[in-house]
Parts: C-alpha cells; sequence; structure tokens
C-alpha cells in the first residue's frame, strides 16, 4: 500500500473541514501512515472471503408531528434571530 | 457510614431500608468522597445534591443508589461535553433513554465522570480538560475511554456507573481496575441520548464491582425503545435471577488459543488467565481450547470501521447550532474549519482524516468495503464456534495498566489496546470483563467471557460462581478510606 503523502493529508484536512497548522501536518503524516500501513493487512484476508453482502433491514415508522419547543434547542445557539441560525456569510467579499 | 463507600448496592439499600441511613445522607456522603479525592480525575463534574435529589423521582430497583454517567450520555439540563472542547457549553435538552430509566428506578446520579475525548482513546489520556488516574497506581491509567465510569467506582466513589463500548472502553479499563464491565449485545440497550461516535458499534456499557450489581443495573436499562430503532425487540428482564452460584450444567468454554497466546501477551496475565480457567474447571466447565483466525485481523477492521463512522457523525459539530464557534472568522467555511481545528483535539482529528480517507474515492475499496467484508467473516467464526461452545474466553487485555505518557511515540502501541476487545463490538455479541488475578506489582488482571446475541444471563451465571470463588471483589485499593 502506498504511504500516505503530504498532499493527501492536506485534501483530506479540506474534506474534513479541520484546518492544518503547519507544525501540524508532518506529525500527522506519520501517525496516518502508521495506522493505514497496519489497516491495509483487511486486503489479504478480505481476498478470501466469500460471503454475501449483508443487507441491513430498515426500521420503519410513520412520520408523526409532536409539537416540541424549540427554546432549548435555540438557546444552545451561538447567535440566534428568531428561529434562525445565524453563521457567518458564506461567500468570499470579492465574489 | 464508613462502610458504605465500598458496599454492594443490596448491602446499601438494606442499610436504607433498615433506617440506618437516609437516601439525603447517601448523596451527602458519597458527594463528600467524590470531593475528597477529585484529584483522581474521575469526574468531570460533580452535581450539587439538591438537584441530584430532585432528578430522582422514582423508587424502584435502584433507589437510593448513586452512581456517575459516562459524560457522552445526555442528562437532561446537565453539560454534555463528550470531554471536549466543542461541547463545553452543550446543555443536554433531553435524558438519554438509559437515564431516564436509571432515574425512574431511583437511582442518583451524583455527577458526570471523565472520558477520552468523544470516547476516542484507551486511557483517559485525551480527555480535553484533565486525565483520570487509577485509584490502584496513580501513576498510571484507568484505561479508556470510560476512564472516569470506571475509575469512580473502583475508588469506591459510587455504587455503579456508565460507560460507553465502541472497540471495549469499558471492559479494558474494567480489567485495569479489577471492575466487572459489560458490552451488551448490539441493540441490547438504546442508545438514544448516547452521543455517536461509530452507530454501528457504539453501545452503553456497565461498570460495577460485583456481577450480581451489574445484572442489576442491566435489568433496569435494557430493552426495546421506540427511539432508537437499532434497539432490539426484546422486553426487560430479571438478569438477576440465573445468578445461583453454580454454572450451567455441562458448559462448554472456548478458549481462543491464538489470543491468549498472541505476541505481546505479558506472562502475568497469560498465568493469571490459566489460573482462572482451572477454578472453572473445578466448578465443573468442560474446556476447549479453540482458533478464531479471523480475529487476527480486527484491530485493523476496526480502526477501518469506526474512523468511517466517526468521520460521519463528527460532521455535526460546525458550531453552527451548538456548542463552540470559533470567532472572528469572515466567512461560513472558515468558521467550520477553524471551530474544528481548536474545537477537536488531536486524536479526534487524526482519526476523523482516517475517516475520510478511507471512505474516499481510490481508497474506499482496499480498505472500508474490504473492512466491511472481513467483519462479515468475523461473525460468521464466532456464530460457528457458538455451535461447538457455549461461550468463549479470551484476554481483555495483553498487559495490566500502563504508566501515562507509556505510548506517546507510538500511537499505533495505543490503538492497538483495543485488540481482544474490538471483536466483540464488531461481531455484536455482549462480552463481560471479569477480575481474574493481580499482578506481582498489585495492577488488577482481567479476562472476558463473550457470549452468542441475547446471552447476558449466561455470561453473568458464568462470572457470578467464578467471581464468587474467587473473592477478587473485596480487594480495595489503598488510600480511599473515608
Amino acid at each position: 500500500m502506498a504511504k500516505i503523502s503530504r498532499e493527501e493529508v492536506l485534501k483530506i484536512a479540506q474534506m474534513s473541514h479541520i484546518e492544518l497548522k503547519e507544525h501540524e501536518i508532518d506529525p500527522l503524516v506519520k501517525q496516518l501512515d502508521a495506522v493505514l500501513s497496519y489497516a491495509a493487512c483487511v486486503q489479504e484476508i478480505a481476498a478470501q472471503v466469500e460471503i454475501a453482502s449483508n443487507k441491513a433491514v430498515n426500521v420503519w415508522r410513520e412520520d408523526q408531528v409532536i409539537p416540541t419547543d424549540p427554546e432549548p434547542i435555540l438557546a444552545q445557539a451561538p447567535e440566534v434571530q428568531e428561529h434562525y441560525f445565524v453563521v457567518p456569510r458564506i461567500l468570499e467579499s470579492n465574489q | 457510614m464508613n462502610s458504605l463507600a465500598f458496599a454492594t448496592i443490596s448491602q446499601l439499600q438494606d442499610a436504607i431500608n433498615r433506617k440506618e441511613v437516609t437516601v439525603p445522607e447517601v448523596v451527602a456522603y458519597f458527594s463528600k468522597r467524590c470531593a475528597k479525592y477529585q484529584d483522581l480525575g474521575a469526574l468531570l463534574e460533580l452535581f450539587d445534591a439538591e438537584s441530584i435529589m430532585k432528578a430522582s423521582n422514582g423508587h424502584g430497583a435502584l433507589y437510593g443508589v448513586p452512581g456517575v454517567i459516562k459524560d457522552n450520555i445526555c442528562q437532561k439540563g446537565r453539560i454534555t461535553s463528550c470531554a471536549s472542547k466543542i461541547l463545553a457549553n452543550y446543555h443536554a435538552p433531553y435524558d438519554a433513554t438509559a437515564t431516564a430509566r436509571l432515574k425512574e428506578q431511583g437511582a442518583l446520579l451524583l455527577g458526570r465522570a471523565n472520558c477520552d475525548e468523544f470516547a476516542m482513546g484507551s486511557s483517559g489520556e485525551t480527555s480535553a480538560y484533565f486525565k483520570t488516574k487509577n485509584p490502584w497506581d496513580t501513576s498510571r491509567v484507568p484505561g479508556g475511554s470510560s476512564s472516569g465510569s470506571i475509575a469512580a467506582v473502583a475508588a469506591g466513589l459510587a455504587q455503579w456507573s456508565l460507560g460507553s463500548e465502541t472497540g471495549g472502553s469499558v471492559r479494558q479499563p474494567a480489567a485495569f481496575c479489577n471492575l466487572v464491565g459489560l458490552k451488551p449485545t448490539y441493540g441490547l440497550i438504546s442508545r438514544y441520548g448516547l452521543i455517536a461516535y461509530a452507530s454501528s458499534l457504539d453501545q452503553i456499557g456497565i461498570a460495577t464491582r460485583t456481577v450480581y450489581d451489574n445484572a442489576l443495573v442491566l435489568s433496569a436499562i435494557a430493552g426495546h425503545d421506540r427511539h432508537d430503532s437499532s434497539s432490539l425487540k426484546v422486553q426487560p428482564k430479571d438478569y438477576t435471577a440465573s445468578l445461583n452460584f453454580k454454572l450451567k450444567d455441562g458448559l462448554c468454554i472456548g478458549v481462543v488459543e491464538n489470543a491468549l497466546h498472541a505476541e505481546g501477551m505479558d506472562s502475568e496475565v497469560v498465568a493469571a488467565i490459566e489460573d482462572g480457567i482451572k477454578i472453572l474447571e473445578q466448578l465443573g466447565a468442560k474446556i476447549k481450547r479453540i482458533k478464531l483466525p479471523a480475529m487476527d485481523y480486527s484491530a485493523a477492521v476496526y480502526f477501518i470501521v469506526s474512523r468511517a463512522e466517526a468521520a460521519s457523525n463528527l460532521a455535526r459539530f460546525d458550531g453552527v447550532r451548538y456548542g463552540m464557534r470559533a470567532k472572528d472568522a469572515q466567512t461560513l467555511s472558515e468558521m467550520y474549519f477553524k471551530t474544528r481545528h481548536d474545537g477537536f483535539g488531536p486524536e479526534v482529528k487524526s482519526r476523523i482524516m482516517v475517516g475520510n480517507y478511507v471512505l474516499s474515492v481510490g481508497h474506499a475499496d482496499a480498505y472500508y468495503n474490504n473492512a466491511k467484508m472481513v467483519q462479515q467473516l468475523m461473525r460468521k467464526e464466532f456464530v460457528e464456534a457458538f455451535a461447538h461452545v457455549d461461550l468463549m474466553l479470551m484476554p481483555t487485555h495483553p498487559a495490566p495498566a500502563f504508566k501515562f505518557g507509556a505510548f506517546g511515540d507510538n500511537p499505533l502501541q495505543m490503538d492497538l489496546q483495543d485488540y481482544f476487545t474490538c471483536a466483540a463490538n464488531l461481531t455484536g455479541v455482549p462480552a463481560l470483563n471479569i477480575p481474574c488475578g493481580f499482578s506481582s506489582n498489585n495492577l488488577p488482571i482481567g479476562f472476558q467471557f463473550v457470549g452468542p446475541d441475547l446471552s447476558e444471563d449466561l455470561l453473568f451465571q458464568t462470572a457470578f460462581a467464578f467471581e464468587q470463588t474467587t473473592q477478587l471483589f473485596t480487594k480495595r485499593p489503598h488510600g480511599y478510606d473515608d
């Protein structure tokens, strides 16, 4: 299995919505590489497995509207306006 | 009053029923102990006496019995932070089903137990707040991730605790601290209100000093819950009914040889387990030595599956609706990245990234899809094994509790602490850690019984007979007297 590269780690951090500071990158590359190198052994044994895929069974119920007080939920939010969660603007200022 | 700290649930309830002590006095006594031994780091928060009394509204099987609940299980109105900064100010708006059922039985919920952040760890060292110490040797870890839950019960600060299991996080610390630790059959205890790490593996687990106490707590919280669609359609029942001081007639136990003699096993642990096997034979068990080849891959499968699910579950922590939000972000995107960088500790971030990696295009086949295949192979091997044995026996841990920082340079070694325990989580079957001895430097050693689906009563029955023979639950760590 190819070792994980610095570029891949940066790409994964982007996908995970986690900022990485410069000094955090190399230790992370090492750590991820160790775990992934170990985990790659599943390929060996998986090649021998002949089991039909297990289809999980979903548990369904009818939708039920239950009046609920939104107050305790909204009270947790960092910033709220009426029943909206307020966040920083989505677009960059030059877009 | 000074005999209450290490009393069993029955002993405590007898004292209450004989009016030797009132429930408010029990609250005061244990609160005082929790405060006195604060340095152990077992609790993130000790609740005030008034709110403890108010929250406990029932008069049932656990009336007046104090316990603590891991910080990833919701207690209504209390901070539930998963030992993370990202949820430092999150107040649970509802009770987990397990919490609600304990309150209905009259249990006293003393506080929030410390743990590894988001239940990711095997030592308690990754709590964003402070680490928990092992009462048996405070220079060592109590194990994790349910570090505080286990340390509290081991030190006589509570009679029972709830922890959570994803890869062994109740059984491993229980083994490190001389406790009985249960991971139930997947779906037996509702996950409603357990903040998710890996949804297909997570279960609430129970830690106590004795088997009977563990069975009593399970009886209070097990059973179908309509709020959790993964909960089994099983009725609550009395798990203490099977405890008759004997083993089941003709009980056949399969000792998993490739686990017991795996590389890296501490020789004292192996010796203690072999001694335990002899005791089981003397009690009438038939012992078979068996092999489970797929177990050798269980850690690798666990790494992949758990981290993939964690990456998905922890995507919700983004600073929008609750919890910490990074300040001074100019855009929404910047807010997400900064919040998750600042709010999550290094281990959590690392696991999220591994999870996204093993799910990503170009890697999913090699890692995630293969891991799911091997998981099915493991399940098949376990089911086949149970056609020939009633229960399996294997180590819970390779060596007794390690010193703080032991795996500082080698996080993979830390992850491998889950090696023996994660197989039960991956296959969904129940498993119970039971103390079986002590090392030459007075550190607890445990092993685990693993049973087929919904065999908790057989696990408890077997463990009870074993426990009553060894009497290991009467040993206490030094320095926790009143």
